[in-house]
């Protein structure tokens, strides 16, 4: 068994806490990253069981890797 | 004469450049903090602190004020098993340590469970 990741969230999303939440890597195919949205999105759905919370939170992601939100606030 | 009024302009040449180079230093460090480099520190603190807070808890399970233990419980369950087989490991865990902090909260005599 894996250790759980410790803590909240963090307070600005990163690229790496992105690709934590979608389960892939922070530099992945674009559509790889809607597939892994999806398929994160289906077992966490609001309407099944899931929070409204970690909805938002997997969209954030989803928008992060893709490059539709500056990541993490970094000037680079 | 001359080598005297050479001394001059070098020592005069030399005390402004070193002001200069002062004063740059201070700017530096007023930038520094505008963009933020004190911020990343006291973010690096709070990572390291690992506490989530009772709020954030409540809305990873997405649960009330007014929730019981059971439903908390049994919110925890199906979340953690669905992020088990098609989520992520990352969202497991934290579903798992807003579970943990609720559990702490609820285990205090006066709150009823």
């Amino acid at each position: 068994m894996r250790k759980f990741y410790e803590g909240g969230f963090q307070p600005a999303m990163t690229r790496r806490e992105a690709g934590l939440i979608l389960g892939v890597r922070e530099n992945v195919h674009p559509e790889k990253v809607k597939e892994a949205h999806k398929k994160v999105m289906v077992a966490n759905h609001p309407d099944a069981g899931g929070s409204h919370y970690l909805a938002s939170k997997i969209n954030e992601a989803k928008d992060v890797l893709l490059g539709k939100t500056k990541g993490g606030g970094s000037v680079f | 004469m001359a080598a005297r009024l050479l001394a001059n302009l070098l020592v005069i040449g030399g005390t402004v450049l070193g002001r200069a180079a002062v004063q740059a230093y201070r700017q530096a460090i007023v930038n520094a903090n505008k963009t933020g480099a004190a911020q990343e520190a006291i973010n690096g603190i709070r990572r390291a602190s690992k506490a989530m807070t009772e709020q954030e808890a409540r809305q990873i399970l997405g649960i009330s004020e007014k929730s019981t233990w059971e439903e908390i419980v049994q919110k925890y369950d199906t979340m953690f098993e669905r992020n088990a087989k098609n989520g992520s490991f990352y969202l497991q865990s934290k579903v798992h340590r807003a579970k943990e902090c609720l559990e702490a909260v609820y285990q205090k005599p006066d709150v009823p469970s």
